[in-house]
Parts: C-alpha cells; structure tokens; sequence
C-alpha cells in the first residue's frame, strides 16, 4: 500500500510514535558526523544526512550493553537479567544495506542451537521504517552484495524522499498497521511514479560490479597464499572497519564491579585487535596482522557462507570511507579472482625474504 | 618534481641492497586519498606518488617491519616522530633510511569534501589549486584554504636528521600562529574546557584508530587493554572514554610531534590534536624542548637530574 | 526464550590443591537449586563457564564423570583474573556455572573398541572424566581395553594422585604414568610421553586413541601415533581457545568456520586437518 507523508508533518507523526513507541533515529552529532539513537525530542531525527557512521545494528546489539545486574546478599548473589525490553521500538531511518544486515545478525544471533535473548527481544519488538537511498555514493556496493539502494526486504514500512514528503509504503503487517495513522495520506499516481523515477535511477548507480559471487568457493584454497603477507601491511590494526561495520558482531564480556554490587556487560570487540584472540598464557592463535586480517576477511567471505549460505558483507561502503590508511575491501575482493592471486604470488615470491 | 626523486632513491636504495623494504604513498582509491604503498621491487617503485594527501604518518608503521632494513618517506613532522622513536631505542643504527620530504602541507580531504554539494568523483591537484569533479559540478578550489589545522601551524615542514632531502627546503613560515588550538583552549574558562572535552570525546567509539594512528603508541599492552590490573572499563561510560583520552595525550607529553595523525585517523572526528599542542606548548614552554630536534635530548619527562626543582612538590 | 549467558548458582562444596607448585586446585561444587541439577545432563569432554561474579566469566572442561552423581568438579589453573580468584574461593562461597557446553567426546563412538587416552599435565580433567565415566561398573563393557598414558613434568605436577593409585589396582585399566623428572622418592616411570606411547606401543587396530596436553607433547606424540598407524579419524584431542560466550556468538574462538565452544571443542585430527591452523 503506498502512502504519502508531507515532511511538515514529520514532527507531528513522530510525536505521536514516541507516545507509543522509543523511537530510534539518526542523530547528527557533529557537522558529517551522525549515529542511530534513542530519540528524546523530535528535532534531534536528521533523515538529511549520509548514512551514520554508526549502523543500525545497535539498536538491536549496542556497543556495550548490560546483561545483568548482580548484588551480593549475605552468601548468595541476587541476580537479575536485563534482557527484557520494557517498550516497543521503531527504527526510523535505516538504509537497506543496514536492514539486509540485520537479517545476517539474525542468521548469528537467532540460530537454531542458542538464542540470543538481548538481540532477539528487542528485534522482536522492533518495527523498520526503512529509508531508501537516492544517492548512492561511489563507494556504495549493496548491488554487488544482493542488495540495492531501493530493497524493501526487512522494512516493515519504506520511505522515499520526494523533497516535500516522503512516499510511504506499508510493506508488512507490523507496516499496515499504521495504515490508519493520521498523518499518512494518500499518494497519487504522479508521486508515485516521481518514486519510480528516483529509484529506477539509484539503481544504476550502486556499484554491481565488485565479485562477490563464488567468492566463499575461489577463497577456500587461499588460507595459506602468499596474498595475506601482502594484504595486512598497511593495516595498522584499529577497530574502525569492523566496529562500523553492520555485519561485525564479535563481543566481548567483562564483569564491571564495585565491591559486592556489579553488572555483567558485553561489549563490541574486534578480530583486529591482538587481545581478542591472545589467551592467558600469552599464546596468540592470530599473533599479527596477516592472521587478523585474514580472519576478518574470510569470516566475511567464506566461513560466513560456509554457515549461513551468504557473505556477512553487505556492500555498505563504510570500512572504505572510514579507513584511516585507505584499505578497500573492494580491492581485495577482485584480488581473490584467480588471475590476480597469481599476480600476487609472482610478486610475493620474487620479493620474499 | 619531487615524485620523481622518491621514485628514482627507491630504486637506487632497493637495488645496491641498502634497504629491503620502501614505505612511501601509492595512489589512494578515493579521490583525495593516498593509501601507503611498500615497495621490495626496485621495478615497482613507479607504485610510489607524493602530493597534498599524503596525510599519513609512515613512521608507525615502523614497529611492524622491526626485521628489515627500511627506507621511508617523511615528511618533517614524521622525521621527527622516528627521532623521537630512536631515542626510545626503537630501532638498530643503520636500520632505517630516511628519504625527507620537504613538506607543502596536507589538505583536509574532508574539509574539501564538504566545500562542495555531493560527492567528489574525481580529484586533481594542479599548482595551488584543486581541481574536485562529482555528479553536476567541476570546480577548482584553493588548496590553501583546505590545510590540516596541525599542518597550517607546522614550525618543521622541512625534515631533519634525514639520510637525503628529496626536493628543495621550503621557508618556515607558519600560516597561522603556533600552538594555536593549545592557545584557544587555554582561553576558555575551565568551564568551556570541560564541555569541549566532553562533547568531543562523547562521541568516540573505542576503536582506538587515534592510538593505532600514531606512531609513538607502540606499547605492547596499551593500559586499557590490561586486566590485571584493570584500570578503566571498556564500555562506553563516560568516565573511562575521557580517561581513556587524557592518560593517551599525557602519555605524549614531549614525545609528540605534532602531526596530527590521530585527529586524521578519527572515523567520528573528534578533535585531538589541541590535547597534545597543549601538551607540546607546555613543555616548550618550561623546558625549551621539542620533540625530535635534538637527536640525542630524551624528552624532559622520561629523565631526570638532581638539581631538578621539587618545590612544587608538597 | 531461556537465556544461555544467564549463570546458576553453585556452591563452593570443596576445594583441594592438586599440585606442590599449588598452580592447580580442583573445586567441587553443588547446585544451589534442585532443578538445576535435574536438568543438568553431560558427556564427558563438555565444559562450563564458572562466574566469580565481579572477576568474571572463563571456560573450563569438566573434571568429574557424570557418573559421580550431584556435583561437578573442574580442576583449575591459576593463570589469569578468574582463575586466580576461584583459587582464592572459600568453601561454602556462590559461584555462577554455564553449561553444559561443547560437543564433549564421541562416547558411542567409542563403544565396543579399544581407547587409548593420552595426557599430559593440566589437560588431564576431561581425560579424567572420560576414564572414570567408563570405569563405572555399569558403564565398562561399553569399550573393551583402556589403555591410559599420563605425564607431568614432575610427580608433584600430577593430578589426581589418589584416584591414580586407585586405577593402578585394578586389571580392568593399563595406566602408564610418567614424569619428565623423577624425585626420590617415585619409583615410577621416568620419560616423555611420545617417548613412553612408543615403548608402550600399544596396537591401533579397533582402538580409539583420545590426546589432551600441551602443543609439544602433541607435536611430538602425534607423529608417534602414526607409526603405530592410528588414522586421523580415529584419533580426537580438546582444543582450548579463549572463549567468552561459550555459545558460538563472541566469535573469538572461531576456527575457520567452526566455532570451538559450539562445534568442538573436542575434534578429530581428521577435521583438524582441514581448519585452518589458527589455534
């Protein structure tokens, strides 16, 4: 069903979600800077911006998040979980590429062995507005990585901006029931196809070209080519590229405490960082960057599929933009091509030692 | 044209063996960007370019390579980052070999991008312009307009204690005045100081690219990373971000060249560098000392002598 | 949805040093609640995280059998923060338990062949559950020969030192137990474990063979294992990782694409052979 909503309005409506709902939207929090955040007034939601720094994924899995609290009695502990989610939420705002991800985190989190409880409660209480992307930007690969700057998948209701308003499409059943909301009016035939006329453009201009396909079957022989001595050098190891990725879901758990009275938290880490993977005796299995770099890499690209049957990469484009030493995963992705691996090795080879 | 001269060193240097491993810049994937190159292959060294993005600072990079023989591409401040480091005993006599870069200053690749409306497809630098192309505009800006803050204010753009100068030295000039950012937050009330420390670091994200970035921070365990002893959390508390940031600036304090590294390497761009000016301006300022000028003066902090003052000791 | 990373409550029942260097400690603990315990079921080679509630949260394979009804023992190492204060733990004291996590050991695998366990110092526990689960009278037709190869670099560095008298009685068990450095007072085998599975060169045909220790007595054992031509698919070993979710979330100890804590952490050399070599 595809509505309309007049962005003078925009206020109005999202006064009217936060009286039912705790409303998550991007924030700008510096000039180019922004972030997916619990909404306290309506004027903080900037839909203006490029795509946060931050993903959505941390409305469902934030950066750091208590677990439970604990509180020592006599000899025994109280303790109590935090897992519950007191109010249902809305993420306004979310860019497909996020909302493909989503589904990836879905696949770790909702697996079929253990269920997450944090994440699946308040996915569960979750309904996606979505928000498609016009402009795609150069460094926006969604179409090469089963995505696109219009897909609906994942949204429960999908916007598009036509500058005065926004089209509203209602997509699932947690989407029609906002059907009879106030705001919402209907769209006529020349808004809709102005709609067409945009995404039929934003089509074009995602990147389809980056070779994702086959590419967990041509990496399965490459753990221990030469590529990766060359592949980390320039990384200095920071946590930029998987902190701002929407599919990196590694956690860390720690014990914050005073005394007798404390909480359980998990909090974003990094394959990148030596200390992930080091252990007490200070054995490291991944002892530098060429391990590291390889497992993010891999992971992304061919354990990932080996498990869930897609790549945990979704084309977003952030670990390009933000990379403090230009490291582009793009560029990596078409050395796996076998022709460039032999390239690699040649050189390698030649220059070893 | 200096490109040209790094290129023809690197050869010479990884053909007579004198190194076994070049770190210079290569050409950047985004417009407006250099990534850093290296180079073992003396026919390869056409891999190696050198113009206004060459915003990193090779020298961490150092750590990494310990084994090998390197010849690196600095610019003033990163020069004085290595001499900094020698001091430190980072590395062997003889181990590095430093191919200065009289410096032109950086530019600000996001202070470009956002001079303009859309994205930046294509960039070009031509004299004292750059000429940026996107969807619907071509224009050329003046590439003095853009310049890295650290970068407008350098005292030491050209390169000391190198092995060669690859270009002619350029005039000293500051574009604005020294320590600057140091300058502006001393005027604020402490009250202004701490809301300008609170907002930056609020929105920083613990990826610790700053500390990555930077060449002095090499430490195998950095203290946020122990957990015996534990000294702060790794949450996003405000206490233990902040924490975080001023134990990295003290931690420079004197050994800091000012280059900006960390500031540059920030994903969600919050200010650093006026952290450790200060610091910089500080030592300066009761010690005459700064970093890596003098080749064999350790940085005030990390020595002592016994006619040193302890009256504000109480 | 129950919740995996939410701890139950144990009780500090005992705790005992195991070694003179006192690095090792075995804790037996109980359960606080009564349905805990009834929903509680494991095989050997399973481990638990234990919670020092303000310390944390660390892995630790499960010492006792499941046939030693009502409690659970684990032996640790004193190495980092956790296990330095569950050494620490008094007797009586709460902790948090986890579990039962990982695969643990291909039990019926096992049935009606041979096995052959191979230990060396604090990898010992789950060793230790396996021989003792099959010990269990109701439980020693299942495998025919147990064969059992133990060393420590000292005597005092051996674990369980009573239970080993015990297992040198008995002719339902061949336990070679050995040091890399005798004292005065032990009259028993001195040599290193590859050295001594070679004298004792026990026969591969329908035998399991299980190896749990440190990287270099593997490495070297291992080679000795294929001499006595015990094939990869037949030869399984516990991998240790730095864990933290213990549920194949946290990531960290992910190899290639299985996780240790959910996929293993027991394994066979055989689907070693085709992870990559990131442990």
């Amino acid at each position: 069903m595809t509505l309309k909503l007049d962005k003078k309005d925009l206020k109005a409506f999202l006064e009217t979600l936060m009286e039912e709902y705790d409303l998550f939207a991007p924030v700008k929090l510096a000039e180019g800077v922004s972030i997916y955040k619990k909404i306290d007034s309506p004027d903080e939601v900037d839909l203006s911006t490029e795509n946060p720094q931050k993903p959505a994924k941390e409305v469902f899995f934030p950066q750091s998040e208590t677990m439970f609290r604990y509180e020592k009695a006599g000899k025994r502990y109280q303790m109590t979980s935090t897992e519950g989610v007191e109010r249902e939420r809305v993420i306004l705002g979310a860019r497909p590429c996020d909302i493909q991800a989503f589904s990836l985190m879905d696949d770790v989190f909702l697996g079929k062995e253990y269920k997450d409880v944090y994440y699946g409660n308040k996915r569960k209480a979750t309904t996606i507005i979505g928000l498609a992307c016009p402009h795609p930007l150069s460094t926006c690969f969604c179409s090469s990585a089963g995505g696109g700057p219009f897909l609906r998948k994942g949204s429960d209701l999908f916007l598009i901006d036509l500058g005065e308003m926004f089209i509203v499409e209602l997509l699932t059943e947690k989407g029609m029931a906002f059907q009879k909301n106030k705001f919402f009016r209907e769209a006529n035939t020349k808004e809709i196809s102005l709609a067409k006329g945009i995404e039929e453009k934003a089509s074009t201009k995602a990147d389809a070209s980056v070779p994702i396909g086959g590419i967990d079957r041509r990496s399965d022989l490459m753990m221990e080519n030469p590529f990766w001595d060359r592949m980390h050098e320039k990384c200095i190891g920071c946590g930029v590229c998987t902190f701002l990725c929407p599919t990196c879901h590694c956690f860390d758990i720690v014990d914050e405490a005073i005394t007798d009275k404390g909480q359980r938290v998990r909090n974003w880490d990094s394959c990148l960082f030596p200390l992930y993977s080091q252990e007490t005796s200070g054995h490291n299995p991944r002892p530098t960057g060429r391990e590291r770099t390889r497992q993010r890499l891999m992971h992304k690209f061919n354990y990932f599929p080996k498990n869930f049957g897609r790549v945990a990469c979704v084309g977003c484009g952030r670990c390009i933009l933000y990379c403090p030493v230009n490291f582009d995963i793009r560029q990596a992705i078409k050395l796996t091509s076998p022709k460039e691996i032999k390239k690699v090795k040649d050189e390698v080879d030649l220059t070893r030692q | 044209m200096i490109q040209e001269k790094i290129r023809e060193k690197a050869r010479e240097l990884l053909s007579n063996k004198t190194v076994d491993l070049i770190i210079g810049f290569g050409e950047g994937s985004l417009p407006l960007r250099t990534t850093p190159r290296f180079i073992r292959d003396p026919e390869k060294v056409n891999r190696l370019i050198w113009n206004s993005f060459c915003e990193n600072n090779l020298a961490t990079y150092l750590h990494k390579f310990s084994k090998l023989k390197v010849g690196i591409v600095v610019k003033g401040c990163d020069a004085r980052s290595i001499t900094a480091l020698s001091l430190e005993k980072r590395f062997k006599p003889d181990q590095l070999f430093l191919m200065g870069v009289p410096c032109q200053r950086m530019v600000d690749r996001r202070k470009v991008g956002r001079a303009v409306k859309g994205e930046i497809l294509q960039a070009r630098e031509e004299n004292d312009l750059i000429h940026v192309k996107g969807d619907g505009f071509e224009i050329a800006l003046e590439r003095e307009d853009f310049l890295y803050p650290s970068c407008q204010a350098c005292m030491h753009r050209n390169p000391i204690h190198v092995n060669v100068t690859l270009g002619d030295p350029v005039e000293e000039s500051p574009l604005i005045e020294s320590y600057h950012e140091a300058k502006r937050f001393e005027q604020m009330s402490p009250e202004e100081r701490w809301n300008f420390f609170e907002r930056e670091t609020s929105r920083c994200i613990r990826c610790y690219a700053c500390r990555e970035a930077c060449p002095m921070c090499y430490c195998t365990e950095c203290f946020v990373d122990s957990s015996n002893p534990k000294w702060i959390e790794k949450g996003l508390s405000p206490s233990d971000i902040q924490f975080y940031h001023i134990v990295r600036a003290y931690h420079q304090t004197g050994r800091c060249s000012g280059c900006g590294a960390c500031e540059r390497a920030c994903p969600m761009e919050i200010r650093l560098t006026y952290l450790t000016q200060k610091l910089n301006r500080d030592v300066k300022e009761l010690f005459n000392y700064e970093t890596g000028i003098e080749p064999d003066i350790p940085p005030p902090l990390s020595t002592y002598e016994i006619e040193d003052k302890q009256d504000f000791i109480k | 949805m129950k919740n995996p990373y939410f701890p139950i409550p144990m009780r500090v029942k005992r705790t005992s040093v195991e070694t003179t260097d006192q690095m090792l400690r075995t804790i037996e603990l109980s359960f606080l609640n009564e349905e805990d315990k009834r929903a509680f079921h494991f095989i050997p080679g399973q481990f638990c995280e234990l919670s020092v509630l303000g310390k944390g949260e660390a892995p630790f394979g499960i010492a006792s059998s499941p046939t030693e009804n009502g409690s659970l023992k684990f032996t640790i190492n004193k190495a980092g923060v956790v296990t330095t204060a569950l050494h620490h733990i008094e007797e009586g004291a709460e902790v948090g338990l986890r579990g039962p996590l990982g695969n643990g050991y291909p039990i019926t695998l096992f049935e009606g062949k041979n096995i052959l366990v191979i230990g060396g110092g604090f990898a010992f526990t789950t060793l230790r559950s396996l021989i003792a689960f099959f010990l269990q009278p109701q439980n020693r037709n299942k495998v025919k020969d147990i064969t059992v190869i133990y060393g420590a670099r000292m005597p005092g560095l051996l674990l369980y030192k009573e239970e080993l008298k015990e297992w040198e009685k008995r002719d339902d068990i061949k336990l070679v137990v050995t040091v890399d450095w005798g004292d005065k007072d032990w009259n028993g085998k001195v040599g290193l474990v590859p050295n001594v599975l070679e004298e004792v060169a026990p026969s591969s045909e329908n035998t399991y063979a299980v190896i749990c220790g440190p990287p270099i007595m593997i490495k070297f054992t291992f080679p000795k294992l294929m001499a006595l031509q015990f094939p990869n698919e037949r030869i399984y070993t516990s991998l240790e990782k730095r864990m933290k979710c213990g549920i194949g979330k946290c990531g960290r100890c992910n190899i290639g694409h299985l996780y240790v804590c959910k996929d293993g952490p027991v394994f066979s050399y055989d689907q070693l052979e085709k992870l990559p070599k990131d442990y």
